[in-house]
């Protein structure tokens, strides 16, 4: 029955006026608790903040991840109706800044007009965001044109960059998971811009590849992030490179600069390879593939389009011979450190007073440490195949001052190498390592520092003094 | 192409000196202030240092300009930063008109000090060279002399406040330092200033803080140790240990090594192939004592002249490189004394040199791809706040370089590209590391020059640390356009080695 009618409803209507999508379209409110990385034994600071989604078919409500992650409480309200309506998250990629909301009570929908999408829309073609930006409590509307279709990275993970298309319409705080319409359908998620001092008339929408794909890894119940092929390339304009490689002189292919270790291309791709086509689509020599209408793209937009457990076909040139290598693809983990990381909770071990912590993007954005050797193991994990040796460097990220460690001050933001004699990997192995009886607890860390050393029953009598003083409810958390 | 903007930090950072409250002309009947007029020089200094982004040209040239003191033998000891990139230097007398030029007999940036010579000796005719006086100790008054336009010293005392170790502006070796406090005025020729006391110079200003009116002073120990090795035939310096070290005050520290007595400090690393690692000291020593003088938990040895004085003042200044030193050591629970030659370092073998003392920098241009070696000074080219701005990871190769194998050798960098036909492509490459080169490694540009006479297959072929890992040129059409491209960038020569 309702399919039928939201069918309907885009037959007969072409020319969309703003009082149908207010039909579709929802206010958000969202109460959302940040961890606090300085002191993660806290529950977090607590954030409100609003932003628009909009009625897509199944009920379920289309919105922006940066507007519902960390969401503790959420509520949705229709346009021209007060009630505040209890919704929950149902899914959410914070990977692509998309998430779906279910609403607890069916009856929401009654009335609501779920909206359906169209494609990619021209350049230079006319489209409309709707939304609720600051500046009034009613529905806005604001109109532009598509000025650009590129890759662009997605601040709300500040790792991602998948496609996005660039608007001139007004974005403004709160338009974040509005649609964006041509011709009675969405063509795009409205969800970020630069602030009024930086560049102006820029705005940025999802557009619908992005979203189509989002809908459909959720199918299956779960949303399983994006696959890469963890490696890099370099063009080929240079014809003496060309020359070298074997190559002709017809503007095809990239050679492969580095494959990651753990990635979908390890032991399948080799830094070296040329890769003439991918899926059967002839890769130019600057990397882009010409993959629909819209121009070339990347040659990475064909695995953006794809799934966990998909896999990739690629034409290379490996030592003068022609080769095809099946890359199986999935998502490489050691990158997600330098992502923005969501909805987690912050782990870490007290112990002497020491805040044990793993490194990752939310910690360095917490601390902004000044430690040479930390940034380092940071900003070269993947890279320099740090990943390899450890699950994730761990550092002394605070240090709660007591008798007991008054002199390790110096230590702070210093990465740990071992403890009483074990190598530390990950934060685990923090646990791990002082559940050993020893007399004395050794702590060494990377570089040219001496090793802290802990008594354990100085350690023993602190603890209390310590949880008490500085209102340490947990003295470690483990999970995510 | 991505050059980054130059900023003056150097200068900054050095003495923006001093004017002054009161004249106080040489008062009658001080026959010592009478005499300091015939013992100082006023010495312009006309530097031009080598830009490092492009190492076959020069920066503008600048002018610093202070006072020198004469001393025996017919010697002007300034600062070495005073000097420092020299085109020219004049010399004037403070009381009568005439420039002469010098040549600089010694500089040693390790100490920041040099020694001029007028090129015609007759200069010095009837002047008084001072003496060094060696009693200057903290608490002591001082007097510093800045010379007025008019050829009137202008004297200020005051008083040595503290006696550290301390940084010296060009290498990373903390010497001995004078901190003095004296109301110091802004006048002309203050770049580098004497400081006497009792007729005879008892130190050289080097740095002057104007809001704390606080001023650093290289001490008589610094100046008598770089005298007498320049009195010595080769000069070799100020030696090092090579040690890093972390202090011991902590007692559960202390406990867990075992050491039962007070004092001693904790080796957290000997630099590769320094004094310290020839003569067998450890990460994870404690090093108890020094060439027989016990050591704090801080590092500090009690002076007879100067009080608590870190322990590194006996080794590179009351020390002259090639001596034996007793360095007495507690390692796994039990004492030992080790002998330890001290040595001279040598900067330009570290995978990234400190400082090259305004020799004119080395580079290979191949093809439009400039070649240079990681150096302090490429990287200070990003202006004061380098570690923030330069490429982080050849500021992290600098930073760590003490832990690369001894036989590392020296970094070699592709700092850029001049674009030509030839490295279409290749215009966005900057500051990567090179491994090899036609397959050889590369441990110094030298290296890299051998390397590049041998094109393999008609290519040039560069390795990389990282992206993009390997790059081609044609071999034959880099030689034909060798000419254009010189041409087209002005380059006086393809490389400087």
């Amino acid at each position: 029955m309702f399919r039928i009618l939201f069918f309907g409803i885009l037959f007969f209507v072409t020319g969309v006026q703003a009082s149908r999508i207010g039909e579709s379209l929802v206010r958000i409110e969202a109460t959302s608790m940040e961890p606090n990385y300085n002191t993660p034994w806290n529950p977090g600071d607590v954030i409100s903040g609003a932003g628009t989604g909009f009625v897509i078919p199944g009920k379920r409500i289309m919105t922006n991840a940066h507007v519902v992650g960390n969401a503790r409480f959420l509520t949705v309200s229709k346009e021209g109706d007060p009630q505040p309506w209890i919704a929950r998250v149902a899914h959410v990629a914070h990977d692509c800044d998309l998430a779906l909301l279910e609403v607890e009570r069916e009856e929401f929908f009654s009335g609501t007009s779920p909206l359906e999408f169209g494609g990619i829309p021209a350049i230079e073609s006319m489209v409309s965001v709707y939304g609720y930006p600051i500046g009034g409590t009613r529905l806005s509307v604001t109109r532009g044109i598509v000025s650009r279709i590129d890759f662009q990275t997605y601040t709300h993970s500040g790792l991602d960059s998948h496609l996005a298309v660039q608007i001139d319409a007004a974005i403004n705080p709160g338009n974040s998971g509005g649609p964006v319409m041509q011709a009675g359908k969405v063509v795009g998620v409205a969800f970020q811009g630069f602030r009024g001092d930086v560049a102006q008339n820029v705005g940025y929408m999802i557009p619908t590849p992005v979203v189509d794909r989002f809908l459909k890894d959720v199918e299956d119940g779960r949303y399983d992030r994006y696959v890469d092929l963890a490696l890099t390339y370099e063009s080929l304009f240079n014809p003496a490179a060309r020359k070298a490689l074997g190559l002709a002189d017809d503007n095809r292919g990239v050679v492969v600069s580095s494959v990651y270790a753990t990635g979908s291309s390890d032991g399948v791709v080799e830094p070296g390879d040329v890769l003439l086509k991918i899926d059967g689509l002839d890769i130019s020599s600057d990397g882009t593939i010409p993959i629909d209408a819209n121009g070339p793209v990347p040659l990475t937009e064909v695995v953006e389009r794809k799934f966990k457990g998909d896999s990739v076909v690629l034409e290379v040139l490996r030592g003068g011979k022609r080769k095809t290598l099946v890359v199986p693809l999935h998502s490489p983990w050691p990158f997600t450190l330098q992502a923005s990381a969501y909805d987690e909770k912050p782990r870490f071990v007290v112990f002497g007073g020491l805040v044990f912590q793993p490194v990752d993007w939310n910690f360095m954005e917490a601390h902004d440490p000044d430690n040479q050797r930390l940034n380092y193991l940071f900003d070269y994990f993947v890279e320099d195949g740090i990943h390899e040796a450890m699950k994730e460097p761990v550092v002394i990220g605070s240090i709660l001052p007591d008798p007991v460690n008054s002199y390790a001050g110096e230590f702070l933001h210093s990465p740990v190498e071992s403890i009483n004699g074990e190598r530390i990997r990950s934060i685990e192995d923090v646990a791990a390592a002082f559940a050993k009886p020893v007399d004395y607890h050794v702590i060494s860390l990377l570089g040219d520092q001496r090793p802290i050393v802990l008594e354990s029953n100085l350690v023993e009598e602190a603890r209390p003094r310590i949880l008490e003083r500085y209102g340490v409810t947990s003295e470690q958390n483990l999970e995510k | 192409m991505n050059i980054p903007r130059l900023f003056p930090t150097l200068i900054a950072m050095m003495i923006a000196a001093v004017p002054a409250v009161a004249i106080e002309p040489a008062v009658s009947g001080d026959s010592a202030a009478n005499g300091l007029r015939h013992s100082i020089l006023r010495i312009s200094s006309t530097n031009q240092a080598y830009d490092f982004f492009q190492p076959w040209v020069k920066k503008e040239p600048e002018n610093r300009r202070g006072v020198g003191a004469l001393i025996e033998g017919g010697r002007i000891l300034v600062t070495a930063d005073l000097i420092e990139n020299a085109n020219l230097i004049e010399l004037e007398k403070a009381d009568a008109p005439g420039k002469v030029t010098a040549a600089i007999e010694l500089v040693d940036f390790d100490c920041n000090l040099a020694l001029l010579r007028p090129l015609d000796p007759a200069f010095l005719e009837g002047m008084i060279p001072l003496r060094l006086d060696a009693t200057a100790a903290n608490g002591d008054e001082a007097t510093v002399v800045q010379v007025e336009p008019n050829g009137e010293l202008a004297k200020t005392t005051g008083r040595i406040t503290s006696v550290t170790i301390g940084g010296y502006p060009f290498m990373n070796l903390g010497l001995l330092v004078f901190k003095f406090s004296a109301p110091l005025q802004q006048r002309d020729w203050s770049f580098t200033l004497p400081v006497v006391r009792n007729g005879a110079l008892c130190g050289v200003l080097m740095r002057y803080d104007s809001r704390n009116q606080t001023s650093e002073v290289i001490p008589p120990p610094v100046i008598a140790h770089f005298l007498k090795e320049a009195d010595g035939g080769t000069y070799r310096g100020f030696a090092r240990l090579g040690v890093s070290f972390s202090s011991l005050r902590d007692p559960q520290f202390r406990r867990y090594l075992g050491l039962e007595n007070a004092g001693g400090i904790y080796v957290t690393q000997v630099a590769p192939d320094s004094s310290a690692s020839k003569g067998g000291v450890r990460k994870g020593d404690v090093i108890l004592a020094v060439d027989g003088m016990e050591l704090d938990e801080d590092g500090n040895y009690n002076d007879p002249d100067f009080g608590k004085i870190l322990f590194s003042h006996l080794t590179n200044t009351r020390k002259h490189p090639g001596d034996e030193c007793d360095v007495r050591i507690f390692r796994d629970r039990k004492a030992m004394t080790l002998s330890v030659r001290t040595e001279v370092p040598d900067d330009g073998k570290r995978p990234s040199a400190t400082y090259s003392g305004g020799k004119p920098p080395k580079y290979v241009v191949l093809g439009g791809l400039v070649f240079l070696e990681l150096s302090r000074d490429y990287l200070r080219e990003w202006g004061g706040n380098w570690r923030e701005k330069a490429p982080q990871r050849l500021v992290y190769l600098d930073a760590f370089q003490d832990e690369m194998p001894a036989d590392r050798g020296r970094i070699v960098i592709l700092s850029q590209v001049l674009p030509s036909p030839r490295t279409i492509g290749y215009e966005h490459l900057e500051n990567l590391v090179v491994s090899r080169v036609n397959g050889r490694e590369i441990k110094s540009l030298e290296d890299l020059a051998a390397a590049a006479g041998q094109p393999g297959n008609g290519f040039q072929r560069i390795d990389f640390e990282e992206d993009p890992k390997t790059i081609f040129l044609d071999s034959q059409a880099v030689q034909d356009s060798n000419a254009e491209l010189m041409e087209q960038y002005g380059l006086p020569a393809l490389q400087r080695l």
